[in-house]
This record gives C-alpha cells, structure tokens and sequence, in this order.
C-alpha cells in the first residue's frame, strides 16, 4: 500500500514535469538585440526617442502606419474623412480593438490620450503639438466610433502627423507606470522592465486582434555593434536591428544561417554647419564641400551599402526632384583650395592650417556613435586636412551631441534625422527655418517658401516647394551632407522572417515570426 | 683587480636594455623606418586592405597605412609613459619626503590624501577625472598621475622615516643644517634607490594604463595614432578585419614586455639583497 503511494506521487510528479516540459518545450521566445535610446524608456511625453521606443517595440500603435512607400495607411483607424479646408477631420476607429488590459479602444480612450498629450506635453520635450495642436477641438462619439478633431488652422495631412510614435495610442487611464510600463494596443505588453542598459521581458498580448507569433520576446539593449554581432553568432539572440559594421552584415548575408532585410531609408545623415562660428563664411563652405568625396566615402568598405551618396538634405529615393537639383560643389579640391586662396584663406605661417581672420582654421566637430557618423566625421576630417582645413574631434555619447546642437556650440554637428516623419519633410525642413533652425542658418527667401509650405494644401504645389527650398540649401552650402542611410535587421534561422521598415518606427510586429 | 660592471653583469638587463632602445630609437627614427609616409593620411579607397606587400600591417577604416601608425603610436605611448612615470615619481618622491620628515599635520594632510586617493580602484577613479576634465592624452596623464602619486608617497615616507630619529640624523640637525639641505643631502638620497627601482617596474603598467584610457575613449582622439585607440577604432571589425587589432596588441604586449623585464632586472641589480 505504502509503495503504491510513493510510486502514485513519483508518477503524479513525473506528469506534472512532463506537462511542465512541453508547455516550456512549445513557449515561443524571441530574443532581440536592439540600441537602447532615452534609457528605453516609453513616455511618449517625455521625449521623441521614448515614444519611439513604444512604437518600435510593438507596445503601442497608432491611429494611422506608413507602408515602405511612405503612404498612410489605416492601423487602429479604419478610415478618416476630411472637409475641403483641411480643418474637419472625422477618424472612423476600427471595431474590436482592446488594449493588453483587456479594456476597449474607444474614441473617449483616444481623445483621454490626446489630453494626457495636451497635459503633460510641455512638461516633456516630445512637443506632441507639433503633430497636433493643442488648441485642437476634439470629441469622441463612442456610439458610432468616431472621433472628430477640429483644427484651427488647415493640415495638408493631419493623418500623417497622426502616424507619428507620438501619437502611439495608450490607456492612460490605467498606467500606473508611464516610463516603462504603458499599456497599448500593440501584440506585446510589458512584462517587466530589466533595468537601463539590460532591457524589457514582454509577453504577448492576449487581447490582440490577431495571433501574436511570440509568447515572450526578451528585448535585450545593445549599443555596441560587435557585441550585436557576436551576441547573433553565439545565438544569445535571434534577431538584431542596424549592425552597422558593413564588413560583418557582409559575412551574414554570405551566411547560409542568417537572413538580411535592408530597407531604402529615409533617414539622412548629415552635419550642421554653424553660422553663428567660423562656418558663417560662405567661401569655406563651399570649400568644405568641394573638398570632402561623399561618393568614395560612401563606396569604401568602411561605409559601403550601408549609405547612399547624396548631396541634398532629403533622400534621392523620395519624389522631391533630387535628380532635378543642381549640385554647384561637386568634388573638386583644387578649385576648393583656388577659391580659399582667392579669399585669401591661406597658410600665412607655414604649419599646414590655413587662417581667417588671424586664427588657424580648427573647426569643432561634435559627433557620436551611430549609423557610423564617427566614421563619417574621420574621413571628413581627413579630406579638409588635404586642403589645410583643421579638425578637433569631440565625440562623445548622442546626449552630447544633442545638448551641444541645441547650444550651438559647435562648428561641425554629425547627426542622423529621419526626413519624412509624418510621412512628408514639413517638419525636417523646419530645421532650416530662421525661427526653428538648430545652425543659425537664415534665408528669406527659404523662410519665405517655408511659410508657403505651412498653408499648401496642394500636393504638387508642396513638392515644387520642397524642391526649391532644398536648392537654396544647395546654393548656400548650408549642409554637409553624409548621406541616405539604409537601415537593416539581421535574423537567424530561428526566426522565419523579420522586416525593416522604410519608416523606422516599427521594429517589433507580429510580421516577425518563429521558424516552424 | 678591475670591478666588473653590475649592470653589464646582469645579461637580462643587456638584452632588454638593447631592445628597449630600439623601441626607443624606433620611435625617434619613425620617418626614416616609414619611408615618410605620414600617419594621418590615407584614402578611403585603400580602406580596410589585409597586411600585403604595399601594408604590411593592412590599413584601417580610413585607409591609412597601420605599420606607420604604430612606428608613430611608439611616440606617443613611449613620451606619455615617461611622462607620467616622471610625474608620479616627482610628486610621489617629494610629498613623501615632506611627510616623512616633517610628520605631524603635515604628515596627516599628506597620508589622508593618499588614503583617501588609495580607497577608489586607480583606473575607476582615472575615468572618472579624465571623463570630468575631457579627453586627451594631456588630460589622461593626469588622471593616472592623481591616482598614482601615492605608491611613491607613502614609499618615500616609510624610507624616511626609517632614518628620521637616527643619531646622525639628530647631530647634522643640531650642528646647524637648513631643512632644505636635510631633504635633499639626507633623507632623498636614502629613498632614492628604491623609488627608481618603483618607477622602472611601473613603466610597463603605465603603458597599460594610458594605452585602457584611450581604449575606453579617455585619453587619445582620433586621427592620433596611439595604440589603445588604434584597438578601440579596431574593435568594430575584431571579425572582418582582425588586424586592424592583432597589430597594436601585438605592440602593446611587445613593449610592456620589454620594459617590465627591464624594471625588473633594474631591480635585481639594485637590491642589495641579491648581493
């Protein structure tokens, strides 16, 4: 009798390890490597890169998606109608959508967000008006699902401001915790957060609308590329996104075990050059870009495939008329050093540093490392050498870089922007606009196009626009420009497919599945 | 009976004396050993060549030549060395002659410093004052210096103290002897040996620690050619391209090496007890 007990319980143990095993055996884990920006922190509030964080971990989602051509498209709205002037904007939401609390998206739930947005927006540095303003009129209609948003002045494309990680809709009512632990839409939830530098554990969110291919995906916040790299080969994780080391995404793509999805960007590399210093003298300028080989540089093994040479501020691939655009400063240091000369920006004293105005040229150039923007800023460096230019190199994290450029402190400031964030360059062009301008750059005439720009409804009309205001910038060799950066997500085989999106806001998504 | 020389004796200091020469020589002589090609020169189109007959190191992200950047980088890692050997040895040397003399206050302000230096991990605290005051090989010499005087110090101080309360100590004190001339002819040369021995043993690991500042971006900046940040700009491409680190590890070992053994036959020689 005593045996059959001991032998009941050993079997009864024996089952409960085997059901445990199996549930274990059939967990999906996805295990991503990925930088971490803002501390991964989520408030979309607090800053832009924490609302990007929500989006591009698939915590939250918005009312509209680009697609990679850049066209809105619906995500939790189902569709949207707009008045003639630009002002009457009623969003139809898609029906059965739940937050990962269980609670429904309604229009209330959207407007409370928007609010929450209105509240504490200023508190933070997100600047959510820029999206949307805050002296908008917005009023749910839970009854038929819609939410209506009257602006005060007209937008060409109020849906595509809405796309914006921003505008990442959250149950406000219910966080508790508004830095890392918000509650979407999106196929994931936080499980919990692992610490600033270590990462997320999120679970899959039981309410969403569709299967989510993962129980549990391990985010885990890596800055380093070789540690992205090797933490890949050893198969520490299963996916990456932006290795920028062109030489190993070269090994992987010859990898049998790993798969490589590049997307064209729409993100350009660039340096503010600052007017207020040393910069503010035209003919070093266009010496500076006559001087720098934007094509070799982007060719060389260092940087090669991973930019797209360019000599405007917005992509070549974007239907803004790069092919049309005039480049009066192609590559050419003789004419570069010809036209110092005639200056009379010379060596006077013989230590291979040219002078204006009494003191040695050394230019500041603030950098940091990302999407290889050091690297970028080397080679810069080394190309000015050749025409007597100086460089002090100051590179340090993008805090740095960040502070440094709303200080303009600086001479040269190396940084990556995307162009189209809300799905047309209103708002990136806005960076050389003498009242929203980073570089002290000012132009009337581009003021004047800028302000143009704000009330064109028409979208031929914006795009003439756009095309002359980045000709000025040509003209006046206001940017250094790196180039277009292509972004990329690396997987092995454990993963069936993952996908890079041209918007680069969304990383995590149930479109990344797990091998079967 | 002619002496024989203790040093000359002594074939490990013969040896590595010769090789710690060339190294010296090596980096004096770089543009003859180069052919005068400069080290801050290059072009992308050569970038990241494997070591062949034109590279015989390969060359870098930015094309530049690696052979020339460390026949260069000997210049810059040999003159910070020194310099932050001297340093230390100076200030070390004198606050601990000072403190041992003297005693007292004065002791207690000088030891308390030390301590209190002494209490952080000497790297640990180098990064925190080279991150305060910025990077640069200047600013990193500096920092090790602030955390590396006290070794000497406190040495400095337990030799002078040994002989502080001695019978001729007392009778030059009394026969009129200025405090200037009681450092300098009495207590100094009674430490001195010993500090030398210190400080030609600590050659090796203050390469070490200049080269981990600038590794960790502490200490020099790009385009210097200086061999821990020579293994930095190489770390990205430890797989693809693996001699952009193989090379100035392979100088750092090479010449840590060679001055260790050095400091360390130094030592033999002068320690009394191996007489």
């Amino acid at each position: 009798m005593k045996h059959t007990k001991v032998l009941a319980v050993i079997a009864a143990a024996a089952a409960m390890m085997s059901i445990g095993f199996t549930a274990s055996a059939e967990e999906k884990v996805l295990n991503f490597g990925c930088a971490m920006y803002t501390d991964g922190m989520v408030n979309s509030v607090l800053d832009e890169n924490s609302g990007w964080n929500a989006m591009r971990y698939g915590v939250a989602e918005a009312l509209f998606k680009f697609d990679d051509s850049m066209e809105v498209t619906p995500w939790l709205a189902e569709s949207y109608e707009v008045n003639d002037d630009h002002t009457e904007w009623t969003i139809k939401l898609k029906d059965g959508i739940k937050f990962s609390d269980g609670c429904d998206l309604t229009p209330t739930k959207v407007k409370a967000y928007f609010d929450y947005l209105k509240e504490m927006g200023p508190s933070g540095s997100a600047k959510p008006e820029k999206y949307l303003e805050f002296e908008a009129e917005i009023t749910a209609d839970d009854a038929a699902n819609t939410i209506f948003i009257k602006t005060s002045k007209p937008y060409a494309n109020l849906v595509g401001q809405l796309c914006h990680p921003t505008m990442g809709i959250t149950d406000v009512e219910h966080i508790e915790n508004f830095d890392n632990g918000i509650i979407g839409t999106g196929p994931y939830k936080i499980d919990s957060f692992n610490g600033v530098g270590v990462g997320y554990t999120l679970l899959a969110n039981e309410y969403y609308r569709e299967d989510v291919p993962y129980d549990k995906v391990n985010l885990m916040f890596m800055g380093d590329n070789s540690a992205k790299t090797m933490a890949l080969q050893s198969g520490q994780v299963d996916l990456v996104e932006n290795i920028t080391n062109v030489a190993d995404i070269q090994n992987f793509e010859d990898s049998e075990d790993y798969t490589v999805d590049i997307a064209s960007g729409v993100r350009c590399g660039f340096s503010w050059m600052n007017f207020n210093g040393v910069l503010g003298n035209k003919t070093l300028r266009q010496a500076i870009l006559m001087a720098i080989d934007d094509d070799t540089i982007c060719n060389s093994r260092t940087i090669g495939g991973l930019y797209t040479p360019g000599f405007s501020v917005l992509p070549s691939n974007l239907n803004y008329g790069y092919d049309e655009l005039v480049n009066p400063y192609e590559y050419n240091p003789e004419k570069a050093m010809e036209i110092l000369d005639e200056a009379g920006i010379v060596d006077t004293d013989g230590d291979g540093i040219r002078e204006l105005d009494g003191e040695n040229i050394n230019l500041r150039y603030i950098s940091y490392e990302n999407r290889l923007l050091n690297d970028f800023s080397d080679a810069h460096a080394q190309y000015l050498a050749e025409i007597g230019i100086g460089v002090i190199p100051e590179y340090g994290s993008s805090d740095d870089q960040w502070s440094k450029l709303a200080a303009l402190d600086y001479d040269f400031n190396n940084n990556n922007w995307t162009t189209v964030g809300t799905g047309d360059p209103f708002a990136y062009m806005a960076n050389w606009a003498t009242d929203t301008t980073y570089c002290a750059y000012s132009n009337p005439e581009y003021d004047e196009l800028y302000e143009q720009l704000k009330g064109e409804m028409d979208p031929e009309a914006r795009k003439d626009l756009i095309f002359k205001m980045q000709q000025i910038l040509i003209d006046d060799a206001a940017v250094l420009v790196d180039g277009y950066y292509n972004s990329s997500m690396i997987y092995s085989k454990k993963v069936a497919s993952a996908h890079i999106h041209t918007a680069d806001y969304y990383w995590l998504s149930t479109e990344i599945v797990p091998a079967e | 009976m002619k002496k024989k020389n203790r040093f000359l004796q002594n074939k490990t200091f013969v040896v590595f004396s010769i090789l710690a020469l060339c190294i010296i020589l090596a980096a004096i002589f770089a543009p003859l050993l180069t052919g005068g090609a400069d080290p801050l020169k290059g072009s992308l189109m050569d970038a990241l060549l494997p070591p062949c007959k034109e590279h015989i190191f390969g060359t870098d992200k930015m094309g530049r030549d690696i052979f020339t950047r460390i026949i260069y980088g000997a210049r810059a890692s040999l003159s910070a060395t020194f310099g932050v050997v001297a340093l230390i040895f100076v200030l070390g040397s004198v606050l601990g002659v000072i403190s041992g003399y003297f005693g007292g206050v004065v002791d207690a302000v000088i030891m308390r410093i030390a301590d209190m230096m002494l209490a952080f991990p000497g790297l640990v605290l180098a990064l925190a004052v080279a991150g305060i005051m910025g990077a640069s090989i200047k600013n990193a010499i500096i920092a090790i210096v602030v955390v590396s005087w006290t070794k000497y110090a406190r040495l400095a101080r337990s030799l002078v103290l040994k002989i502080r309360d001695r019978d001729y100590v007392a009778a030059a004190i009394v026969t009129g002897s200025k405090t200037p001339y009681m450092l300098l002819r009495y207590m100094l040369p009674n430490a001195l040996p010993t500090l030398i021995i210190t400080a030609a043993t600590d050659v090796g690991s203050m390469m070490l620690e200049l080269a981990s500042m600038s590794f960790l971006g502490f200490g020099a900046k790009p385009p210097a050619p200086e061999w821990g940040y020579m293994l930095n700009e190489g770390r990205a491409c430890m797989q693809t391209a693996p001699w952009l680190m193989i090379f100035p590890g392979l100088a750092i070992f090479v010449v840590v090496v060679v001055f260790n053994m050095l400091g360390d036959s130094i030592r033999d020689i002068l320690d009394p007890k191996s007489e």
